[in-house]
């Protein structure tokens, strides 16, 4: 019985999906039972936008790279099925493959590029990558008869992808919309999907979690690409009519944007519930406005993006969640204590045992590190190495180099020169720092980048990622290590609604999700009160008890002095000493470091 | 060699037309860190507004910018605190999607009042051009490009000399300072914004006897200055200047050696070039 109960949890609730599936059952049938070809027809272009915006959303809400520029896939798609179509006869189902295949080889060739801009610039080279196409397909007339645009004779039969009865139409519409939606709820309850949010939150905080964010970024838009060009095909047979003004106009990347957005952008059946809604309208004031359609439609329709961007930037999705969970809502429950977890699982020991720990137990060694910005030295011969299993504290005044050095070891900068060895091998300048995390190295951040916009147990579900692909294991681990840390009442919060000391805890709890050998803290205790500063040392000595070794910079001297096993100091971007706390404490030359040359002498009584 | 010559000229006349319609974006970025997305709709509405007092009353499209001037500002007044101000620190989907909606709204609200018609103004000048050492230089294109050079050091002694130009120029680099040390950011970004805009009234004055205006005259406008705000470097005004000079040399040439529709072509592709490889600009810092 009990296996058959989470057996049954195991397959996602299915209860919630026999309404979806009732939905989507009557929205199959629904064309069949009406004999209008008007409504027939916005039927059909409702279910091919909502395919089109879940598209986009892919690239555009989950990754949040906003592209403005899909238009260019959409006619990619057009264009090959029926140039192949028109010229060598071949079917458009074909082409429409071949028109996915292209528009995704495309994207990759055009945005690997692009991925390294952010924001306001990746959209500008989007509208570039359209207009660039509407350019060629206008003046390539030979291959694409230009602005006169291209006719397909109307020849009804399966291999054509035409039909005389528009019902057949929608039910191939109805397949784009289901097809769009499958991919899209699988990519968000995967991996990909995981890293997708993660990145579109804070790109070095998923690379430092070992997400490798170019390369995500690029299958989410190859993907997004491909279901683009075919329904670019599907409005190609549909239509019998192409031509570079209906497909490649901004306008045209704008409404896919727009579906989203209205819907909920980065929601898997916000940009469904769009279509829903707009496309409706917009066949209404089509017919309502007539010849008067052509400015005013997109008048409504601009006007409508500026009203939700501003009042419900989260879409009606999001909005109407937020009513029903008023309505019923439901009692969190908090849950009691998990079984201990261990934070180094046993694959990872095995891996551990492998390598044979390293020579003499020594897990990171830094040889003659430097690092020069313009005429600063920021690192300068910097050379020490941390034993397996210890605590190594850094500590030295404002701008002595310790978060560069971080940085350095990490993968954020390239050393100029020095060498960085871990368990052994060579690491140094291996770059992006996804490469390092990989490694069973894992840093949290002076200023936390925790992923504000979703919830604690996704938070560190980014980090558990690093060693599986699969979401059951993940979410156990991510679980396991919120309980460790003490966030387990936060699970379900939104991470822009914890405090700072939480904050650190999720960051921490994200880095260790990642199953480091060695974990770098960046001022974990900086902003924290003495109560917080207790049950975080607390915390570092159970992480350390499970065997992570740990690298810290801490300016809180009660913290250092009682954790760390060696303490080494930077100044000016030297090491100026390095021994056990107390040792430390006594160096002339730190002294002088931290309090200037006068206080040398002063009486410590 | 003529040939060349006169194609270097055209180039640098297209260029002065750039950097003229670059330079209102330039500056809002410059100040407010906010990109336009329908900036090329103020031009447009610039040159209906010239076209439409040329057409109906009679007004020299040069005369007009004494209307046209202060009405695009007022409009810029008004589009700023109803719709720019809120996005100050908003998010980038909110900055982008807001500005591409009134865009939106702006070219189907003109197509739906006066048709997707070309309209041009006919006047002598349009028609007028000069010789100069063996090259032909059309007079309308050439008082563009005065104008142009006149609204730079305008704007760079406005910046430098006047107290509200050193406030523009504190805002851009850090606005929280400016603003402890008592400056009305508000009013700054007020100003600017509207500033950006009446420059395009400027701009749509001088254009309407070199080109046609339709509703999507904006966006087919709106890349190249993209091009051109980036490549002179964002918010930089002498940096514009010249990069609207490389753009229209660069847009002419290749036009000239592989087929005239392809200049934005080759642009396009030197404009992702660009953000790749030297995305702070040609003088290499963002600056005001």
């Amino acid at each position: 019985m009990g296996g058959y109960l989470s057996g049954m949890k195991r397959l996602g609730n299915i209860r919630a999906w026999i309404p979806r599936m009732m939905i989507g059952l009557v929205l199959l049938l629904l064309p069949f039972a009406i004999d209008n070809p008007f409504y027939q027809d916005t039927i059909i272009t409702v279910f091919l936008f909502a395919g089109l915006g879940m598209a986009w959303n892919v690239i555009g809400g989950f990754a949040g790279q906003l592209s403005l520029g899909h238009a260019g896939f959409f006619g990619i798609g057009a264009y090959t099925s029926t140039l192949l179509y028109l010229h060598y006869g071949l079917s458009p189902w074909m082409g429409a493959v071949l028109g996915g295949g292209l528009a995704s080889v495309m994207s990759f060739i055009a945005f690997y590029p692009c991925f390294r801009l952010h924001g306001i610039f990746f959209a500008m080279s989007t509208m570039a990558f359209a207009q660039v196409l509407n350019i060629l397909s206008v003046y390539w007339t030979g291959l694409t008869m230009g602005s006169v645009g291209l006719l397909i004779p109307f020849k009804p039969s399966w291999k054509n992808f035409m039909f005389e009865d528009k019902a057949v139409y929608a039910l191939i519409a109805f397949g784009y919309m289901a097809l769009s939606f499958g991919i899209s709820h699988f990519i968000k309850n995967s991996k990909l999907g995981s890293y997708l949010v993660g990145l579109r939150e804070n790109e070095d905080a998923a690379e430092s979690l070992g997400v490798d964010t170019t390369r995500c970024k690029l299958q989410a838009m190859m993907i997004s690409a491909f279901l683009t060009a075919l329904g670019g095909t599907l409005y190609a047979q549909y239509l019998q009519f192409i031509d570079p003004d209906s497909l490649f106009l901004s306008n045209i990347s704008i409404r896919f944007a727009l579906l989203a957005i209205i819907g909920g952008i980065g929601t898997v059946t916000g940009p469904m519930i769009g279509s829903f809604i707009l496309t409706p309208l917009d066949v209404f004031l089509r017919s309502w406005l007539g010849g008067l359609y052509a400015g005013l439609g997109f008048f409504i329709y601009g006007c409508i993006l500026i009203v939700v961007v501003l009042i419900r930037p989260q879409g009606i999705v999001k909005f109407l969640k937020d009513k029903m969970a008023l309505l019923f809502r439901k009692r969190t429950q908090i849950e009691t204590a998990l079984p201990g977890v261990e934070l180094i699982s046993n694959s990872q020991m095995s891996r551990i045992r492998k390598k044979g720990c390293g020579e003499d137990g020594v897990i990171l060694t830094v040889e003659d590190l430097g690092k020069n910005f313009g005429g600063l030295a920021a690192v300068k011969n910097v050379a020490f190495s941390i034993k397996r299993g210890e605590i190594l504290g850094l500590i030295g005044p404002n701008g002595a180099g310790k978060t560069t050095l971080f940085n350095l070891i990490t993968g954020f900068m390239t050393p100029d020169k020095g060498a960085i060895r871990f368990n052994g091998v060579d690491i140094t300048g291996l770059r992006p720092p996804f490469r390092i995390c990989k490694k069973g190295m894992s840093r949290t951040f002076q200023l936390v980048k925790p992923f504000l916009n979703i919830t604690v147990l996704e938070n560190v579900a980014v980090g558990a990622y690093c060693h599986t692909s699969s979401f059951v294991q993940a979410k156990q681990r991510a679980e396991g290590v919120i309980q460790f840390v003490g966030l387990s009442r936060y699970r379900d919060f939104l991470s822009a609604s914890l405090t700072l000391s939480n904050r650190k805890r999720l960051e921490l709890a994200r880095a260790l999700a990642t199953e480091p050998e060695l974990l770098l803290l960046d001022e974990t205790m900086a902003g924290l009160n003495p109560k917080e500063i207790d049950e975080m040392i607390e915390l570092f000595r159970r992480v350390s008890s499970q065997g992570i070794t740990l690298f810290v910079i801490e300016h809180v001297m009660r913290a250092m002095m009682t954790l760390s096993d060696r303490v080494i100091v930077l100044h000016h971007g030297e090491k100026i000493s390095e021994g056990s706390p107390f040792e430390i404490s006594k160096d002339e030359r730190v002294i002088r470091a931290y309090l200037g040359g006068s206080y040398l002498h002063a009486d410590p009584a | 060699m003529r040939s060349l010559f006169q194609l270097f000229f055209n180039g640098l006349m297209l260029g002065g037309i750039y950097g003229l319609i670059s330079m209102g974006l330039t500056l809002t970025f410059g100040v407010m860190k906010i990109v336009n997305f329908a900036h090329g709709e103020f031009l447009m509405l610039g040159m209906y507004g010239a076209f439409w007092l040329f057409h109906l009353l009679g007004i020299h499209p040069y005369l007009s910018i004494v209307v046209m001037i202060p009405m695009m500002f007022a409009i810029g007044l008004l589009v700023q605190r109803g719709l720019i101000q809120k996005l100050i620190d908003a998010p980038g989907i909110t900055q982008i999607f807001v500005t591409v909606g009134l865009s939106m709204a702006l070219q189907n609200g003109v197509l739906y009042l006066w048709s997707a018609d070309y309209r041009g103004v006919k006047i002598p000048i349009a028609t007028k051009s000069l010789g100069i050492g063996g090259a032909t230089l059309s007079l309308s294109r050439l008082i563009a490009f005065g104008v142009t050079v006149a609204v730079v050091i305008f704007l760079l002694l406005f910046l430098k000399k006047t107290s509200l130009g050193k406030a523009m120029r504190a805002t851009s680099q850090n606005w929280k300072a400016a603003w402890l040390m008592g400056v009305n950011i508000r009013k700054v970004y007020l100003i600017a914004f509207a500033m950006g805009s009446c420059l395009m009234g400027l701009a749509g004055s001088m254009m309407i006897p070199i080109y046609p205006v339709f509703p999507t005259v904006g966006s087919n406008f709106i890349l190249i200055t993209f091009v051109v705000v980036v490549l002179g470097g964002m918010g930089d005004i002498l940096g514009a200047f010249f990069a609207g000079l490389i753009v229209g040399l660069v847009e002419t040439v290749s036009g000239f050696f592989l087929a005239p529709a392809l200049g934005p072509l080759v642009v396009f592709i030197f404009f992702v070039l660009i953000l790749l490889f030297k995305p702070s600009g040609l003088m290499g810092r963002m600056r005001i």
